[in-house]
């Protein structure tokens, strides 16, 4: 088309959109191009996000009617065999105070819509139902701008912005990121289930604005190097449960199996019950860590969000990194403008920023425990089923002494996992976290 | 030449999607649509008036939001998008919707005469087909339903032939502007529309009426304007299961099955059996 | 029942009954119901009683006395007294000398509601040299048949046949008035409502009698058929509703039923009709078939794709006069075209019989059918869903079952001949 525009951004999720913000704040012509018929119909997540990382676009979010579903006072880890389970919560009075908004439960219909208006009204032009097929280059083979499909459908833009997420069409077209290897790849699959809220409010301990959330690791991903969720929303629970692509394709097993087992879970199945599927989805989650970024910036060009495998997987963290490269790709493109170089140099200041902040320092630091969790499937089967085994007989009064209960347990420790081998996968799993 | 849309949104709970990469089911109450007959109507105006030239101008009633479905048509290449939304025109049944609609035709048409009124042929939600035929009843022009091609538009000798779809077949028929079509989804296949086109669509404002703009009398409006109102809702009877017959167990199984089947349902049988019917094959 | 500051009584609604369903908000003329904590409420002071909350109540949670029976003014100011409407009307619809189906069916359900109200069921018939189809309407149940034909309305045409049936509403005064919903009956029916400024119901799948208040109970499936409506138009006749064909029972015709014959006066200028330039009816074509106007279906699943047992299966759908439909993704296969299938993104159907070969019973596909009158499955999986919501599952394999079905039946419907 003849319309030029300073700024393509391509994807409107969190990425794009905060990048879209600060750019239009700042005076630039951005076009945000969704492939979705609106903002968010594409994506999916739990549905946390952290009050901080939005404060950072738009500091009186909450003021501007930002949709929140519920305020995270307090967090549960859950470590689950087959029909047992521990549990480690953590609440806090701070979380609804000083604290408040630290981290709340958003739907994405909603959140995402907000979030893109908010842009507009900055002079952002979103453009929904249109997918972008492929990048423009000039002479130079440099990024100038984006193709669409529709008639008369490129966009000439002196940066592009790449934030189309973890599945990216583009990035496989263009060679800018390697086709992700199964391993670097979770499939994860979401039922959001109908409960009034004040039943969920009596299950949980809360009031009506307040929520928590449920992270679960363990054998409820029939052995697969995954993880589970339950988060509160107003009205329902997001329950979620994922594991890594290749152990699918090994394992044989189906995602839709694996959530209704989790579904029956006996930890579980209180907290659903007579609640009314809503909604169910699939996505993937990118699992690769540091090792898996790819090139993140080049002549015209930078990536930011899931399409540039920012996610953290251990503190399954993906929104709130999103929004933090989509600001610091924003803020590195408002500087090769500052200077009218939109070259490799002139926007090598979004990789300078990335690694200074937590985005990268946290991905370095967790670079190996996707590895890690991946190879110890121990983590999985074994051990919550021996951890059960030992709670369960020192729980269970019997009649049989201390002495030989920790015997027994000990047996069946040693048959299972011998010590020496338990130790090592500490000293691994520290080493991955360091 | 001029041509008024009138388009409805309508809930996508009626239409499951499919996500294409994931391959799983997408169900969400929250999501709307514009009722895909409109979409074939608005794309028929925009056809016409690009042969003869003029403005099609796009109106629905309906909440604020509302406004994406006027977008979609605005998308599509009409020229103008005018939403009638008031608290007063909620609760309309169909006589109330095509007294409200009607009004606002009259009123635009004051200042730019119409020649067409395109109308998709029924809402997927509703599935009455009733409020194009009442709108053209109200301002007494020509009515045509299920058409499924429009031939030819004369405006020098001031008629509109069509092909509507008939029991048994189509017939072609020829009738006076102003006319009111309803139609068919076979009529074309709304198009995809260029980028620019969007663009341009995106950045158009929607104008908003309430009652006063559309001079309309409030005791026809909405709630109070509907003879029709729901007594009662109720879910239908699930089915529960009835007998099992195993194959794999028993030899006899089929037999058992249409000894049963007969014997329970003689009556239903008898009917099917010697039931006069129309084509089928 | 409470009253308000200004000594009004008004209606009041009991937290504990409601659902939160929220129709009486949306009914309420004066948005005197707002929802607080999921519990609907109204304010007194803004309350008129005029009772439309408690007409509209699902689950019988409002208070409220009609303390006055009044007499609330029509739509466009139109006189009432309802009482001066009687009887119920049926439209017989008549295209090329032969009368609809549907019609007779609508004349026995006409009957059966005239019973309960005490009053005369009316033929209307409009059209071309029709008179003949007077006495045929009197058989299948008419009291009286009022007739109009005009060489005019040889062709249908809104206008003419609008102005026609509205001219008799007028002079027959029925209550209840009842049209098939055929593309003629949908149009001309709207016509008639619009210009008589009364509620039409369409597509009806049941009707009923309210005995005390005289009114007809019009019930029809909504959002896709997981809501059943019952509505009602209170205070504007006549009551008008459409039934698709095949939803009534065809009555038993009595040649010696007696009834009356009123040709009427009726006139139309040529000018106000359009001009039917040429006809073309629909071609004989296989694929053609409208898989919703077939009252037994053969419904080929995932589980029995092959083409090579194809025949076997249209052969099992010719015996009961059926024909073949599919699920999804037999379609997706490219075994049969879109038009066979059925489901949410495909055909809604309810045949009296449904039989389905290899069918799982996706969501999905179960939303399109599950109004079958009698649902057969066949299936190797006694557990998946179509086989426990069946009438009636069969456990085996389809190529060993349907060969045995389609013997059986031949041998038991010796006799029995299939009229086409």
């Amino acid at each position: 088309m003849k319309e030029t525009f300073d700024v393509a951004i391509v994807g409107a999720g969190p990425a794009g959109i905060s990048a879209a913000y600060i750019l239009a704040e700042a005076g630039k012509k951005v076009v945000v191009l969704e492939r979705g018929e609106h903002p968010g119909s594409k994506n999916v997540s739990g549905g946390v996000l952290y009050g901080h990382d939005i404060a950072q676009i738009i500091p009186d979010y909450i003021d501007r009617g930002c949709p929140v579903e519920r305020n995270i006072i307090e967090s549960r880890l859950w470590y689950l065999s087959k029909d047992s389970g521990f549990s480690l919560s953590y609440r806090d009075r701070v979380f609804g105070t000083d604290r408040q908004y630290n981290a709340f439960t958003v739907s994405r219909a909603k959140f995402d819509r907000w979030y893109a208006e908010q842009a507009r009204r900055k002079g952002a032009l979103i453009v929904p139902s249109t997918v972008v097929t492929d990048l423009l280059r000039d002479d130079n083979e440099a990024v100038a701008g984006v193709v669409t499909e529709r008639e008369d459908g490129e966009v000439r833009a002196k940066v592009t912005l790449l934030a189309d997420g973890i599945n990216s069409p583009l990035a496989a077209r263009t060679g800018f990121r390697a086709e992700p290897k199964p391993e670097q790849v979770a499939l994860a699959v979401k039922e959001v289930i109908g409960i009034p809220t004040e039943t969920i409010g009596e299950r949980f301990g809360i009031s009506e604005r307040e929520g928590v959330t449920i992270e679960i690791l363990g054998e409820v991903t029939g052995g697969m190097d995954g993880v589970a969720f339950i988060y509160t929303n107003h009205s329902s629970l997001s329950l979620g449960i994922g594991a890594n692509l290749a152990d699918f394709a090994t394992f044989k097993l189906k995602p839709y199996e694996l959530i209704e087992n989790l579904k029956q879970h006996p930890m579980v199945a209180p907290l659903i019950s007579g609640g009314k599927p809503m909604e169910y989805t699939a996505h993937w989650l990118a699992e690769g860590g540091y090792d898996a970024i790819p090139k993140l910036y080049g002549a015209g060009y930078v990536i930011a969000g899931d399409s540039a495998m920012l996610f953290n997987t251990l503190h399954r963290e993906g929104n709130n990194l999103a929004m933090a490269s989509g600001k610091l790709a924003a803020e590195a493109i408002l500087e090769a403008f500052r200077v009218d170089d939109y070259s490799e140099t002139g926007l090598r200041s979004y990789g300078d920023r990335l690694a200074e902040s937590f985005v990268m320092k946290d991905l370095r630091k967790y670079r190996r425990l996707g590895n890690f969790l991946y190879r110890r499937k121990e983590i999985f089967n074994q051990l919550p089923e021996l951890a059960s085994f030992g709670a369960r007989e020192i729980i269970t009064v019997n009649g049989v002494s201390k002495k030989d209960k920790e015997k027994s347990i000990l047996a069946k420790i040693r048959k299972g996992m011998s010590i020496p081998r338990i130790v090592r996968l500490i000293w691994q799993a520290w080493r991955a976290t360091r | 030449m001029h041509i008024i849309c009138c388009i409805k949104q309508v809930p996508d709970t009626a239409q499951v999607k499919i996500d294409p990469d994931t391959n799983t089911l997408i169900r969400s109450g929250v999501e709307s649509i514009c009722n895909p007959y409109d979409l074939t109507a608005v794309e028929a105006a925009v056809q016409l008036v690009e042969k003869h030239g003029g403005k099609v101008t796009v109106i629905s009633m309906g909440p604020p939001q509302t406004e994406s479905a006027l977008r979609d048509a605005l998308a599509l290449g009409a020229h103008e998008a005018i939403l009638l939304s008031h608290r007063a025109f909620a609760g309309a049944d169909t006589l109330a919707t095509s007294y409200t609609l009607s009004r606002a035709i009259t009123k635009i048409a004051r200042t730019e005469p119409v020649q067409l009124i395109i109308c998709g042929k029924q809402a997927i939600d509703g599935d009455t087909g009733q409020t194009g035929p009442g709108i053209a009843t109200r301002l007494g022009c020509t009515l045509f339903t299920y058409v499924s091609e429009i031939r030819e538009v004369n405006l020098e000798s001031g008629d509109v032939t069509v092909r509507r779809e008939v029991e048994g077949g189509s017939e072609i028929v020829r009738g006076k502007i102003p006319a009111l079509l309803t139609v068919e989804l076979q009529l074309n296949t709304p198009r995809y529309a260029s980028l620019p086109e969007l663009v341009r669509s995106l950045r158009e404002d929607v104008k908003v009426w309430g009652i006063d703009e559309i001079e309309a009398l409030p005791e026809r409006l909405g709630v109070k304007g509907s003879p029709t109102l729901v007594k009662r809702i109720s879910a239908p009877e699930a089915r529960k299961g009835g007998v099992t017959f195993d194959a794999e167990q028993n030899e006899k199984a089929v037999d058992d099955f249409l000894d049963k089947l007969f014997d329970k349902e003689s009556a239903l049988l008898a009917e099917i059996l010697l039931k006069t019917k129309g084509t089928h094959a | 029942m409470p009253k308000n500051s200004k000594g009004r009584h008004v209606a009041e609604i009991i937290p504990d009954k409601c659902i939160g369903c929220q129709l009486c908000v949306g009914e309420c003329p004066v948005a005197a119901i707002h929802m607080e904590a999921d519990v609907a409420k109204i304010d007194p002071e803004v309350c008129i009683g005029c009772g439309r909350c408690f007409n509209v109540c699902p689950v019988d949670a409002v208070i409220f006395e009609k303390l006055k029976k009044k007499e609330l003014t029509g739509v466009g100011q139109r006189p009432l007294p309802l009482e001066d409407y009687r009887g119920i009307a049926v439209l017989i619809e008549v295209k090329d000398g032969v009368p609809a189906q549907v019609s007779w069916e609508l004349v026995g359900k006409a009957r059966e509601l005239a019973e309960k109200l005490g009053a005369p069921v009316h033929g209307f018939i409009v059209g071309a040299n029709v008179h003949q189809i007077a006495q045929e309407a009197v058989a299948y149940g008419c009291d009286t048949v009022h007739v109009i034909d005009n060489p005019l309305l040889r062709h249908y045409s809104s206008r003419a046949y609008g102005k026609a049936l509205v001219q008799l509403c007028e002079q027959v005064k029925p209550e209840v008035f009842l049209l098939g919903a055929t593309p003629l009956g949908r149009d001309v029916s709207a016509v008639v409502a619009t210009q008589l400024e009364t509620g039409l119901t369409a597509d009806c799948t049941g009707l009923d009698i309210d005995p005390q208040e005289r009114l007809l109970l019009m019930t029809r499936p909504t959002f896709g058929g997981n809501i059943m409506a019952t509505i009602v138009c209170r205070n504007h006749r006549p009551q008008m509703s459409t039934v698709r064909p095949g939803v009534m029972k065809l009555p038993q015709k009595d040649q010696s039923r007696k009834g009356e014959v009123r040709i009427l006066d009726f006139t139309i200028s040529e000018s106000e009709l359009p001009v039917v330039v040429d006809f073309i009816p629909t071609p004989e074509d296989l694929s053609a078939v409208d898989i919703t106007k077939v009252p037994v279906l053969v419904v080929v699943g995932k589980g029995a794709c092959d083409s090579r047992y194809l025949p076997m299966l249209e052969e099992l759908a010719q015996i009961l006069g059926g024909t073949i439909a599919c699920s999804r993704p037999v379609v997706q296969l490219g075994l049969l075209p879109y038009m066979r299938q059925v489901g949410q993104t495909g055909r809604t159907v309810a045949p009296k019989i449904y039989i389905g070969v290899g069918v799982s019973g996706a969501v999905q596909h179960l939303v399109g059918m599950q109004t079958a009158e009698k649902i057969i499955a066949i299936n190797i999986d006694p557990h998946a869903p179509l086989m426990q919501m069946a009438d009636y599952a069969i456990v085996g394999d389809y190529l060993k079952v349907v060969p045995k079905l389609v013997e059986g039946l031949r041998s038991r419907s010796k006799g029995i001949k299939v009229k086409r």
